[in-house]
């Protein structure tokens, strides 16, 4: 193979994926830098990469202290209580008190947010929303990150990280090849702030055909947030923590905008409210928690699911009240055509008029993730001023390896961060690794030839084993000795799917099927050696697929760790149905060791923020035990 | 030198001036039956009409001859002689190069062998032919190794040959042997010039060299659609003084109108790799 | 809805490849046109539809669940800042919208932060980010810290 080798040299910053979080810590890492090399390493165009490549149409995470609206830990608690108390309280915070601050700039920089013409203040979809048009909004962070980073380097696939091997668990940089070329791409870094994206299809998806790229996070989105981390041996956190999204049926449509703004909502097939009919039952699987407002949306979710499973489906958002004023219909049809095109071309071929009939909702397959209504993602340090000893280890969103830092998906514990909260993580975790360079803690890296050449070889080994299997069969794509990345994946989903609680099992699953899926996962893994690429773009899905099996396999060790069912609506674990507050008010946190693949799992306490609102709660409820 | 006739020493090879003639002929037939098959094999010419039958249905007005016919012209001045159809003003350039050089090329070869089959004197002609030849090797070239969209935006490498890449290769042979037959009038030259010429005019089946024919129709039918309120579903083409009084445009009404903002994505060339 | 090319519109200018985040648009072998060439892969996000100065790229709903006869186009204006969609609906009804995508020239108002003071020691040490305090809430104000908003952090379940 005549692919050169392409060696960046000192490098200060390594940003690795630049989604919003990596072009928020590009952008940012200049100021606190302003000598340093700053690098970027995207596997797509970055004027059209990560999540956001397709537009938004609300912010979904702004506080508006500035017009009085919110406060950084009202967001705090507003996340804590969504996802069940199992947050990061002291990186919510910290991302909170810094949002705002993000969001000013971008409308700045000419990104068209809107405001209430009433009020001045910017348009609220819901509490915590803003609506923007947003078409260009990737666009225009691509600019600012392009404008600081000393070289941005485009559809660079990125496939691990380098370690130094002067001193145990620092980083060094990172390998990967380039989509375009096949050139094989070394860079050699003091830091590496891994900005990847979580993961979409790690399970069977509800549409197999064509359809399956209606994912509702971007097929991208390989998991390579958490393939990288877990492969150099960083520790992970809330890895269980997938989520299952409520969507338009089919398209998945986004429905943010129609609950809150349009003033939307949901009924069952006879047109009766359903959410209430599984209150009891969520009463006694999650206690209080059912009580807590906004219901969480896993609960909601639960609902939803089990109202299909008891013969009242299908489940519709009525449509046809709210689309009777001009100026909603508009807001509605532009809500699809900035962030989700896909449902605007379903309706249309379906004649759909949400002005005149009630559309179809549904539950998705399940997506690991981080910046969404979920916290997968990495052990990370928080703010020194913010956090308890056991969240804190000098640097702000550093992994537990040194020099590595994570962002938006990357970073675990920090759901409803969003765009704006992802650019956000992006900047404090730059400035954090610049601080880290000052402080002179990347001296004396070393990577040897040997590293980078096993990392070669090993990166293009799915060429060569096309080429010389190849010549075993006559045509087509069925081998007895190889594997093709697409095989690959679909049998990762199916395991995914039927052991791991996935849409066919209704989202349940148990000890001993997550042992029988991960025995599995392991057999897969072995195949995965003799995976098999005609070319470069196959070459890409081969290493989105290794990251995205290393993602899957955190899953199952988390699912199995976490004995309890915190979030009915998300998964089940159907040998305990109930959330144990008693054992598992915890955080979990796993790590597998780079050089034998066995995972150790552990928890790790959880500390909330504790102001007048959790006093005040804590007196009543001790009134109200008393009265009992 | 590049006002001799290149053909007046066929003799010498024991190639007579009928022998030329007749080939040249084949060369048409092979172009007219080969684009012929390619019509009828694939029913193209069907596609064409029916697609211009379904948009007809969507149309809002219906064209005058008068309009049709000033679309025509429109069609053969921009896009037939000019190339406008091209986004990238290299690749126009470069198209053009090869479009003219070609013609000269081809119509001054047909001049030399019937006109003047033996008479190496034939200033004008010989020195076209030359000026065609070199005219479709500096376009060809310069398409072949920089413009050609897999090398620029795939990133693949120049030699990396494919079945897109027989009518480019065939035309750059023919252009190239053909120019060093007449610089040193060797028979090995003369012969790859015929072979390459050969494979140029008798692989329309299965090369591109067809599209030169539903190119221009399909420009027409494009001009058609647009005017006609089919525009093939497209949105209008708006300026945005146009739209501000659409609720949507709050953001932008306080904006000069004629302001203009410059480009983001479209700014640069498209080889992001 | 997976991108298809129009043949007769495509003019192999590589806008398409080169911006696809999913790697799916590709030169096709024969022709030296661009096609899709995973259409599971796609997940119609048109950014190549946008890209494609000769509107040659269109969208065909998902075969999964997506009847025929429908189109919805779009025609993205960098100079004039706006983006238009046409929607047709299998009944051959048609929708139409407009939206703005810029308000200010493309990147003249993102600052180079090379060129911008550099930050104190103090603001090295401080919570601060680059604009901060001022851009949080356009103020004079100090950011907001646990002591500031009388929050602690504590172990236990508090809600």
């Amino acid at each position: 193979m005549a692919y050169k080798t392409i060696v960046v040299d000192n490098i200060d910053i390594l940003v690795v994926g630049a989604g919003l979080s990596g072009t928020g810590a590009a952008w940012e890492a200049r100021y606190w830098g302003q000598d340093k090399k700053i690098v970027i390493a995207e596997k797509a165009n970055i004027y059209r990469s990560g999540a956001v490549a397709m537009g938004l149409y609300a912010i979904n995470c702004y506080m508006g202290t500035r017009f009085g609206e919110n406060n950084p830990e009202d967001h705090v608690r507003y996340a804590r209580n969504d996802l069940m108390g199992m947050v990061r309280e002291d990186l919510l915070f910290d991302m909170a008190r810094h949002v705002d601050s993000a969001v000013h700039q971008f409308e700045e920089w000419g990104l068209p947010l809107m405001r209430d013409p009433e009020t001045g203040k910017y348009q609220r979809e819901g509490k915590w929303q803003i609506m923007i048009h947003g078409e260009s909004y990737k666009p225009i962070v691509a600019m600012a990150a392009i404008k600081s980073a000393d070289k941005v380097y485009n559809r660079i696939c990125v496939t691990h990280l380098l370690m130094d091997e002067a001193k145990e668990n620092r980083v060094a940089g990172a390998v990967g090849f380039n989509v375009r070329t096949g050139d094989f791409y070394v860079f050699k870094s003091k830091t590496v702030i891994v900005a990847a994206g979580g993961a979409s299809m790690i399970y069977k998806p509800r549409s197999t055909g064509e359809g399956a790229g209606r994912v509702w996070y971007a097929p991208w989105s390989s998991g390579s947030a958490y393939g990288l981390l877990i492969q150099a041996g960083a520790k992970m956190t809330q890895m269980e923590n997938r989520i299952v999204l409520a969507r338009f049926k089919d398209g998945y449509g986004p429905v943010g905008a129609y609950f809150l703004h349009l003033k939307t909502y949901t009924q069952n097939a006879y047109g009766e409210e359903y959410e209430s009919h599984w209150y009891d039952e969520l009463k006694k699987m999650v206690g209080e928690y059912i009580d807590h407002h906004p219901v969480p949306t896993c609960l909601r979710n639960h609902a939803l699911i089990r109202e299909v499973l008891a013969g009242r489906g299908p489940i519709h958002m009525v449509t046809m009240h709210s689309f009777q004023d001009p100026h909603l219909e508009e807001v509605g049809w532009h809500n699809f055509l900035g962030m989700t095109v896909g449902q605007a071309v379903l309706w249309a071929a379906n004649d759909v008029d949400p002005k005149c009939e009630n559309p179809e909702l549904t539950t998705s397959e399940p997506y690991v993730m981080g910046s969404h209504a979920t916290g997968c993602g990495a052990w990370v340090s928080g703010p020194e001023d913010v956090s308890p000893p056991e969240y804190f280890w000098g640097y702000n969103r550093m992994t537990t390896v040194h020099g590595l830092f994570g962002a938006g998906d990357a970073a675990g514990g920090t759901p409803h961060a969003f765009s704006s909260g992802s650019f956000t993580e992006g900047r404090l975790a730059a400035k954090a690794a610049c601080q880290y360079i000052d402080d002179g803690k990347a001296e004396g890296i070393v990577v040897s030839e040997r590293q980078i050449e096993e990392l070669r070889e090993k990166i293009y080994k799915p060429l060569e084993n096309y080429k010389i299997w190849r010549n075993e069969i006559v045509a087509g794509t069925v081998s007895p000795t190889v594997l093709l990345p697409k095989q690959g994946l679909i049998r990762m989903q199916k395991i995914m799917d039927e052991y791991c609680g996935g849409v066919s099992m209704q989202y349940m699953t148990n000890e001993r099927l997550l042992n029988i899926g991960l025995m599995k996962l392991q057999l897969l893994k072995e195949d995965m050696e003799m995976l098999a690429a005609a070319d470069l773009h196959e070459l890409l899905r081969c290493w989105e697929l290794h990251h995205r099996v290393l993602t899957s396999e955190a899953v199952m060790h988390h699912t199995l760790f976490r004995k309890e069912t915190r979030w009915p609506g998300y998964y089940y674990r159907g040998d305990h149905l109930y959330l144990d507050d008693e054992n598992w008010h915890v955080l979990t946190v796993s790590r597998r060791d780079p050089k034998t693949g066995e995972y150790t799992m552990e928890k790790a306490p959880l500390y909330h923020i504790v102001g007048d609102v959790e006093e005040e709660y804590e007196k009543k409820k001790k009134a109200k035990k008393k009265a009992s | 030198m590049i006002t001799t006739n290149p053909f007046a020493g066929l003799a010498e090879y024991g190639i007579t001036p009928g022998m030329m003639m007749a080939f040249v002929i084949l060369m048409v037939l092979a172009v007219v039956v080969g684009t012929a098959l390619d019509v009828l094999h694939k029913k193209s010419h069907k596609y064409f009409f029916e697609h211009e039958e379904r948009m007809k249905k969507l149309a809002t007005r219906e064209l005058s001859s008068a309009e049709k016919t000033s679309m025509l012209i429109q069609t053969i001045t921009s896009e037939v002689l000019t190339s406008s159809e091209f986004h990238n003003p290299k690749r126009r350039l470069a198209h053009l190069l090869k479009m003219y050089g070609f013609v000269l090329f081809v119509l001054s070869s047909a001049v030399l062998i019937f006109a003047y089959p033996t008479t190496a004197d034939a200033p004008f002609w010989a020195f076209l032919w030359h000026l065609g030849a070199i005219m479709v090797a500096i376009g060809g070239y310069w398409f072949f190794f920089s413009l050609r969209v897999d090398v620029q935006s795939e990133g693949n490498k120049w030699w990396n040959l494919k079945k897109r890449d027989l009518f480019i290769v065939s035309l750059l042979a023919t252009v190239t042997f053909g120019l060093l037959w007449s610089l040193f009038g060797t028979v090995v030259l003369f012969a790859l010039f015929i072979i390459s010429t050969a494979v140029l005019f008798g692989s329309v089946y299965w090369s591109k060299f067809a599209h030169m024919f539903f190119k221009p129709a399909a420009a027409y039918q494009k001009r058609k659609l647009m005017a006609d309120g089919s525009r093939e579903n497209l949105p209008p083409f708006y300026k945005r003084a146009e739209v501000l009084d659409q609720s949507t445009m709050d953001l932008v009404r306080d904006i000069p109108k004629d302001q203009k903002f410059g480009l983001c994505i479209m700014k640069d060339e498209p080889k992001h790799y | 809805m997976p991108t298809f090319v129009y043949m007769t519109r495509c003019d192999g200018c590589g806008y398409c490849v080169d911006i696809c985040p999913s790697d799916i648009m590709h030169i096709d072998d024969t022709w030296r046109r661009a096609y899709n060439l995973e259409p599971d892969m796609c997940w119609e996000c048109y950014s190549c539809v946008k890209a494609c100065p000769m509107h040659a790229i269109d969208v065909r709903g998902y075969a999964d669940f997506c009847p025929l006869g429908h189109a919805v186009r779009v025609h993205r204006d960098e100079e004039e800042g706006i983006i238009a969609w046409r929607i047709k609906f299998r009944s051959g009804r048609i929708k139409d919208l407009v939206a703005p995508i810029t308000t200010k020239p493309w990147g003249k108002f993102i600052p180079n932060l090379r060129e911008v003071a550099p930050p104190t020691d103090e603001q090295r040490k401080s919570q601060l980010l680059f604009n901060e305090p001022k851009y949080i809430r356009l103020d004079d104000g100090d950011l907001y810290t646990l002591e500031s908003q009388g929050l602690k952090m504590r172990q236990g379940v508090y809600y």
